[in-house]
C-alpha cells in the first residue's frame, strides 16, 4: 500500500463512519474530527468516556491528524507499518464483519432477487514457515451455483441495504448452514487439489529435529521433564497444518443474469 | 492432507444470529474496506521478508537483512547470533521478532538481556520496530502482556520462575548468552526449562575457551545437534581445551549461528584519526601540582591519596579542591598550617587552566558538534562555566541523570549546542553518533571506559570520520598512562569491543587497580615505565594471539 492508496482507506473509512473531514482533499495533512463511536474504538480513553457520561457533560471528541511524510511538519506519521493503521485495519474489520446488501437493477427487467451467502475468508499455510491467501466464494441459496472471486464481483454491482421497493426475494431452497458447508468442501477439495510438498518438507524437518532429540536423551532410562517440553516445541516449531479464518460474510439478494453465466464454476 | 485442515467456525453463530434478529448489519464500505484491509496485508510466500517495506523509517545493513532472513528461513528461527560487536544484533534480533510477528507466527516473546540493558531493548523494540515490547516490573506482566523483557536475575528467582515457566513462549531471545556457557549454573537450568517454539540467543563471543561452551550453547537450541555429552567428547574433543574433527564442528556449528564481520560486511566503516596532544601547566599549576607532593612526604597522606590528587590536578583547579578540602579538614592542625597555607595559596594563584585553553582552541577550529569527557563533576561544571565565558552554550551529560534528562540532553546537544560535557559513557549508554568529535579531556585509568567513550560515536550509523583528541597534562602521571599505556596497547585505534575480548582472556578486568599500584609502588619513573611495559606486552601479546585466532576461524569458515 503506498501512502496515496493509504490517504485513499483513510478517507473512504472515515467518511463511511460519519467523521468530518477537516482537511481539503491537496492537503498535505489529514485531519478528521471524530464521532463518539471512533473515538471510543480509536482513542483508548474509557475513562475520560466514563467521566463524561457519568456528569453528562457535552463530549469534545479528538481530531486525529496524519502526516504522509517527514517533511510535512505537525500530525502524525502514517505509513504501512505504523501501528495507528494496524489499529485501523483492525477497527474496519470488526466494523465490516456481516452485512446484507441488495441489488438495484433497471426498472424493467425481472424484479426477483435470488439469495446468495457470500463468505470471504484468509487461508493459511503454516509449520515454521508461512503463507495465505485470500478466497472469495458465492453460492446461490436456490440452485447451488458456486462462484469464485465473489468480492470481486459485487463491486461491479450497485448495492443497497435496503429492498427496493419493486423488487421482492425468492426463498432459498438451502439453508444457510448447508451453503456455509458446500463452500467448506469446495476449499478442501481445492487444497486437497494443490502441491502438499511445502507440508512434507516441514514434517522432515520435524521429524530430523526429533530423531537428534532422541539420540540426545537415548542412554536415559527415565527421560527428564525436559524432554516432553522440547518434543511439544518441536510439535508447535513444524507441524503443518491449514487453518482457515473467516474475513467477513454477507447475505446477498442479487439478479444473477446481470453477472452470469461468465463467471460459473460448478454447479 | 485432510487431517492438516481446520476451519475455525466461531463466526457461525454471530452470523445466524444477525439474520434471525434481522441485523445489525455492516456499512457496505465498511465491508469491501474489511476485505480491503486483510488483502493487503496477506503473506504471499513461505519465503521473503516483509519486514523492511513496514519500517520505512528505519536503515538496514543488507548483512542484517540477510541473517533475519537465514535465521527464519535456513534454520528454522533457532541461531545464535554471534555477530562483531557493533553491526546491530539487537537490530538483526529486532527484525526477526517483527517478521514473525508480521506472519502471525509468534506471539509470546521473553528477551532476556542484562539489567543494565532492560530499558534500552524496550526502548529500540518500541520506536524502531513498533513491537510493544514492555520491561517486566510487576509479576501481572508475565501471563498478561506478549513482548516481555526482563533480567535474566529476576526472571530465575520466585515467585516469577515460577509464572515465568507456565508462561507458553513461541519466541526465546537471550542476550550476552555467551553467560549460559556453564551447564552447571541456575541461568543455565532455568533458560532449558523453558518452553520454547523459537530462540535466538546472542553473543558477541561465541567460541571461548573451551570447546564444552560451544557445544552447552548449542545443545540449549537444539539438543543433540551436536550429540549427548559423551559423543561429543569422543567425537569433537582432545584434551580440555583442543578440537578435533574441526572442519567438521565447525561446519555443523556454522548451521545454527550467524556471524556477521565487520570486513565482510562490506560496510564503510569510518576511520578514526586521533591526536594526542601534550599541554604543558602553566607556571602556577606547575608549582601547585610540585608542592602536593609535599603531603606524602609529610606523611599527611597515603600514596593513593597523593595520586588521585594529582590525578585531579592535572584535569582542574575545581577538581582537586574537593579532595584537598576534605583532606585539609581531617589533617589540619597548628603544625601544619604553615604547609596547609602554603599549598592553597598556590592553588589560588592559578587563574588559567592549560587544557581548558587548548579545548577552547580546538572547539573553535572543529567548527562541528564536540563531546568533551571528563571524570570529575567539578571540572565537567568548570567547562561548562569557562566555555559560557567564551560564548559558547555546552549541556552537561552524567550517567546518574534519569533516561528521560539524558534523552532531553541529547536532544539539546543534537539540535541546539555545539559542545556536549560528558562525565560517564558507560552503563545505560546514549548513542551520540551524529557527532564525530570526541575530546578526552582527562584520562581514565581504566582503559574499557576510554573504549566505551569512543564506542559512544563510532558505530553503526557513524557517517563521517571520528576525531579524537587526547589532552595528556606534560610531565605528570597523566601523559605516562598515555604515552607508557594507551599508545602502546594502540587503544585509540582498537575494534570497539576487541579490549574487553582481551582483558577477560588474561584475567585482567581490574586494569585500574594494576595501574594504581605501579604508580604507588615505584620509586622511580624509570621502575614505572618497566612495569607499564611489561603490562603492555603482556596485553599485545594476547592481542596477537586473539588476532591469529579469528583469522583461522574465518578461513575454517569458508
Amino acid at each position: 500500500m503506498n501512502q496515496a492508496e493509504i490517504r485513499d482507506f483513510l478517507e473512504r473509512f472515515f467518511t463511511s463512519s460519519d467523521c468530518t473531514v477537516l482537511s481539503p482533499k491537496n492537503d498535505p495533512h489529514f485531519k478528521v474530527k471524530l464521532t463518539k463511536q471512533m473515538d471510543k474504538l480509536l482513542m483508548n480513553r474509557p475513562f475520560y468516556w466514563h467521566y463524561i457520561e457519568q456528569t453528562r457533560q457535552k463530549a469534545e471528541t479528538a481530531v486525529l491528524a496524519f502526516k504522509f511524510d517527514d517533511r510535512t511538519e505537525d500530525g502524525e506519521l502514517i505509513h504501512f507499518g505504523s501501528p495507528r493503521l494496524h489499529q485501523i485495519f483492525h477497527v474496519t474489520e470488526e466494523l465490516g464483519r456481516y452485512i446484507r446488501l441488495y441489488q438495484i437493477i433497471p426498472y424493467q427487467q425481472s424484479s426477483a432477487l435470488e439469495p446468495w451467502i457470500g463468505i470471504n475468508m484468509k487461508v493459511s499455510y503454516q509449520c515454521d514457515l508461512k503463507k495465505e491467501r485470500l478466497t472469495s466464494i458465492g453460492l446461490q441459496l436456490i440452485n447451488g451455483t458456486l462462484i469464485e472471486g465473489f468480492q470481486t464481483m459485487l463491486t461491479r454491482l450497485r448495492l443497497n441495504q435496503k429492498l427496493p421497493d419493486y423488487c421482492y426475494t425468492l426463498k432459498p431452497l438451502i439453508t444457510i448452514q448447508s451453503g456455509i458447508r458446500r463452500i467448506e468442501q469446495y476449499i478442501e477439495s481445492e487444497i486437497n487439489a494443490e502441491s502438499s510438498k511445502w507440508a512434507e518438507e516441514a514434517k522432515k524437518r520435524w521429524e530430523k529435529d526429533q530423531s537428534l532429540l532422541d539420540s540426545f536423551y537415548e542412554h536415559r532410562a527415565e527421560k527428564p521433564e525436559r524432554y516432553d517440553l522440547e518434543k511439544q516445541a518441536l510439535e508447535a516449531q513444524y507441524k503443518p497444518y491449514i487453518h482457515i479464518q473467516l474475513i467477513n460474510a454477507g447475505l446477498f439478494y442479487l439478479n444473477s443474469a446481470t453477472f452470469l453465466p461468465n463467471t460459473v464454476k460448478t454447479r | 492432507m485432510k487431517s492438516l485442515i481446520h476451519f475455525d467456525r466461531s463466526w457461525h453463530e454471530p452470523f445466524f444470529k444477525r439474520i434471525k434478529d434481522d441485523g445489525p448489519w455492516s456499512k457496505a464500505e465498511h465491508f469491501s474496506l474489511a476485505y480491503l484491509a486483510a488483502k493487503e496485508r496477506i503473506v504471499p510466500n513461505f519465503r521473503g521478508l516483509i519486514a523492511p517495506s513496514q519500517l520505512p523509517q528505519l536503515t538496514l545493513h543488507p548483512h542484517q537483512v540477510e541473517t533475519a532472513r537465514m535465521v527464519i528461513e535456513e534454520m528454522h528461527g533457532k541461531a545464535i547470533l554471534a555477530d562483531e560487536v557493533g553491526l546491530g544484533k539487537t537490530i538483526e534480533a529486532g527484525l526477526i521478532i517483527k517478521e514473525y510477528m508480521i506472519r502471525e507466527l509468534v506471539k509470546k516473546v521473553l528477551i532476556l538481556v542484562p539489567a543494565s540493558l532492560v530499558h534500552q531493548w524496550v526502548s529500540e523494540l518500541n520506536t524502531k520496530f513498533y513491537i510493544p515490547a514492555v520491561a517486566q516490573r510487576k509479576t501481572y506482566v508475565w501471563s498478561q502482556c506478549d513482548i516481555v523483557v526482563s533480567s535474566i536475575d529476576t526472571a530465575k528467582r520466585e515467585p516469577h520462575r515460577k509464572l515465568v515457566r507456565q508462561q507458553n513462549y513461541d519466541l526465546i531471545i537471550i542476550d550476552e548468552a555467551h553467560k549460559l556457557k556453564n551447564h552447571k549454573t541456575k541461568n543455565y537450568q532455568f533458560v532449558q526449562s523453558l518452553k520454547k517454539k523459537f530462540c535466538l540467543l546472542l553473543t558477541a563471543t561465541p567460541i571461548q575457551n573451551r570447546v564444552n561452551e560451544i557445544f552447552y550453547l548449542v545443545s540449549l537450541l537444539k539438543p543433540g545437534y551436536l550429540g549427548d555429552a559423551e559423543n561429543f567428547s569422543k567425537n569433537y574433543k582432545s584434551g580440555e581445551r583442543n578440537v578435533k574433527n574441526e572442519a567438521k564442528l565447525k561446519t555443523l556449528v556454522n548451521q545454527v549461528m550467524v556471524r556477521n564481520r565487520r570486513e565482510d560486511t562490506g560496510l564503510n566503516w569510518p576511520k578514526r584519526i586521533i591526536k594526542s596532544f601534550d599541554i604543558p601547566f602553566t607556571a602556577e599549576e606547575q608549582a601547585f601540582y610540585d608542592r602536593l607532593a609535599l603531603l606524602k612526604q609529610n606523611e599527611m597522606i597515603q600514596p593513593f591519596t597523593l595520586l588521585t590528587l594529582q590525578r585531579e590536578a592535572c584535569s582542574s583547579r575545581e577538581a582537586v579542591f574537593v579532595t584537598l578540602n576534605k583532606i585539609y579538614k581531617k589533617t589540619a592542625s597548628p603544625m601544619n598550617e604553615y604547609l596547609w597555607h602554603d599549598i592553597f595559596e598556590k592553588l589560588n594563584r592559578i587563574n588559567q587552566n592549560a587544557k581548558a585553553e587548548k579545548v577552547l582552541e580546538l572547539i573553535s577550529q572543529i567548527n562541528d558538534k564536540v563531546i568533551i569527557f571528563t571524570e570529575y563533576r567539578a571540572t565537567q561544571l568548570y567547562l561548562q562555566w569557562f566555555l559560557k565565558k567564551n560564548g559558547i552554550s555546552s549541556v552537561p551529560f552524567s550517567g546518574g541523570f534519569r533516561k528521560n534528562k539524558k534523552d532531553w540532553m541529547r536532544m539539546l546537544f543534537q539540535n541546539k549546542v555545539q559542545v556536549l560535557v560528558a562525565t560517564e559513557a558507560g552503563g545505560e549508554g546514549i548513542n551520540l553518533q551524529f557527532a564525530s568529535h570526541l575530546i578526552n579531556y582527562d584520562l581514565p585509568w581504566n582503559p574499557m571506559r576510554i573504549e566505551q567513550r569512543i564506542g559512544r560515536i563510532h558505530r553503526l550509523g557513524q557517517k563521517n570520520d571520528v576525531h579524537i583528541y587526547n589532552l595528556a597534562t606534560r610531565g605528570t602521571v597523566e601523559s605516562h598512562i598515555l604515552h607508557l599505556l594507551y599508545n602502546k596497547i594502540h587503544l585509540f585505534e582498537q575494534v570497539v569491543g576487541e579490549l574487553d575480548k582481551i582483558l577477560t582472556h588474561i584475567d585482567l578486568k581490574n586494569v585500574e587497580r594494576q595501574v594504581s599500584r605501579i604508580f604507588e609502588e615505584s620509586d622511580s619513573d624509570g621502575e614505572i615505565k618497566i612495569k607499564l611495559d611489561n603490562l603492555t606486552s603482556v596485553i599485545n601479546f594476547e592481542q596477537q594471539q586473539l588476532a591469529k585466532e579469528e583469522k583461522h576461524e574465518s578461513s575454517g569458515n569458508s
